[in-house]
């Protein structure tokens, strides 16, 4: 296997992963992307003789180490002063770089009390790692993050929702693209868990949303294994790694909920994960039509350096309450706007690099190649790939959420 | 003071370890085989060890095979004809 020295750690972490410590990997300087193809052939000129060592080396004949079986999580001495074991769990790579809860045999007990599904119960496989997401070791990372028992549940679903192959977690780990699961909570568990879908429901301020999508991020980070600057390879990530998680704002919301698109009834809580870049706002005080609301919304969404333009995906546009009920004051439906923005949010071909143009030809054809500079690419492959969530307080801000592209947002049923 | 028990945040694996394929003696009059994973320039990497390779060890051809998308794996059917077709395989991870 070949690839740059930059992404090294990567390839090992892979490979073990998938039980071939021994696989060859040969490393040569970063970068190969972006640079002229003359350049590259060199660094394969330069490369061969160590794949050759590498291919002819003899390796171990022997394998199939059994799977470690389910069993109660291990046991760890850690220091107890508070700012001690702070910087132990940093030196160990199991913490964010905030505070942690220390989780303690009693506390980790505690939080289990908040689910009925039993300890050992496997929720999810989790790449790249491949580690056993079980209830137990999802309530460790959840007591560390700060949550209670009450919470536990929403992030059980979480935990399973990334789990799907639909959402190619692999990728979504590993990637140089920043994104982060965003947690949607629809139903009736979001005002009874007070998270936070009004003013300011990106931000900080409220416990459940905080400590929600930080619980899962630990679980990714520590059972999934994608440790930053290691196995996490993102550029430059972004401040939602932390914590993302939402309500959505049925209340003040004029359409259906996300989760009722889904099929589930209102009164069935759910959490919908999505791969997610940071939130980009949406600045329209001027608009008091659907039309008007509509041009500013697409005027955003247009962009050329987006993964969604040429990877397709889902990309999320959050409207604030003041600007659905304008859309939704034209007689709009939520179905009706996401066909509008769909046809209006187009970038023209002769806005991309050739370079770029002749790579994404080959990535979607339909929408790049051979096609004249006046021809216009949309935002998503089909006017329902694009996502409308209401949420948001007071004010004439919506945000746009582009996503990682190559992957489906999934919506599953938190079991109280 | 290492005075306080906590449980493990990481747990276990189901990695189950892998034997490679035996390393090939010789790979004269073989085919070398590339799987492109996608990513730029990915295929001029591959190809260029490939044919340095080839010339090295008297291998009969280079044979390329693609996935569907940098982030997407291969499906198992071009693994198999990798499998079938190919003395050595070279592919790529990442950028």
């Amino acid at each position: 296997m070949l690839g740059t020295h930059e992404f090294r750690p990567l390839a090992l972490a892979e490979a073990k992963a998938k039980g071939l410590p021994d696989l060859g990997i040969v490393t040569v300087p970063h970068p190969i992307g972006g640079i002229a193809e003359h350049l590259v052939a060199g660094k394969a000129r330069a490369a061969v003789d160590d794949v050759l060592a590498t291919l002819t080396r003899a390796s171990r004949a022997d394998g199939g180490e059994a799977a470690t079986l389910e069993g109660p999580a291990s046991r760890h001495r850690a220091p107890d002063d508070l700012l001690d074991f702070q910087g132990f769990m940093m030196e160990q790579g199991w913490g964010d770089g905030l505070p942690l809860i220390p989780a303690t045999t009693e506390r980790v007990a505690a939080m289990l009390a908040g689910t009925r599904r039993p300890p050992g119960d496997l929720v999810a496989v989790l790449p790249p790692r491949l580690g056993r997401a079980t209830v137990e070791q999802i309530g460790v990372n959840a007591v560390l993050a700060g949550a209670l028992p009450e919470h536990l549940p929403v992030i059980l679903a979480a935990v399973e929702a990334v789990g799907q192959p639909a959402f190619n977690l692999q990728a979504i780990q590993t990637t140089t693209h920043p994104c982060s699961p965003l947690v949607i909570v629809n139903g009736p568990i979001a005002g009874r868990l007070g998270i936070n879908g009004a003013g300011n429901a990106l931000g900080q301020g409220h416990r459940a949303n905080a400590v929600i999508g930080r619980a899962l991020r630990l679980v990714l980070q520590n059972v999934g294994g994608a440790r930053p600057g290691r196995e996490d390879r993102a550029t430059q990530g972004h401040p939602g790694k932390y914590s993302y998680c939402v309500a959505e704002n049925e209340a003040a919301s004029p359409w259906e909920p996300l989760s009722v698109e889904r099929g589930f009834p209102r009164e069935i809580s759910t959490v919908t994960v999505c791969a997610s870049e940071g939130p980009h706002n949406i600045n329209d005080h001027g608009s008091a039509t659907a039309a008007g609301i509509l041009t500013t919304v697409a005027g955003t969404a247009a962009t050329v350096g987006s993964n969604n333009i040429y990877l397709g995906g889902e990309p999320l546009v959050i409207m604030g309450p003041e600007h659905a009920a304008t859309v939704a004051g034209g007689g709009w439906s939520k179905a009706a706007f996401k066909r509008a923005l769909w046809e209006r949010a187009r970038v023209p071909l002769s806005r991309f690099d050739p370079s770029n143009l002749d790579r994404f030809s080959v990535i979607h054809p339909a929408g790049f190649k051979d096609r004249p500079p006046e021809s216009l690419v949309p935002i998503a492959r089909e006017w329902s790939d694009i996502m409308v969530v209401v949420a948001g307080g007071a004010g004439k801000h919506s945000v746009l959420i582009p996503t990682f592209g190559a992957t489906r947002s999934v919506t599953q049923r938190i079991e109280e | 003071m290492l005075a306080m028990e906590i449980l493990d945040p990481v747990g276990s694996t189901t990695a189950a370890s892998r034997a490679l394929a035996p390393r090939p003696a010789s790979l004269q009059g073989a085919v070398i085989g590339v799987l492109d994973n996608s990513k730029p320039n990915a295929r001029v990497l591959l190809e260029g060890v490939a044919r340095g390779l080839a010339e090295k060890l008297g291998a009969r051809e280079v044979k390329r095979w693609r996935k569907p998308g940098a982030s997407i794996g291969a499906t198992a059917s071009v693994l198999d004809e990798i499998a079938a077709h190919c003395g050595a395989v070279l592919t790529a991870s990442a950028d």
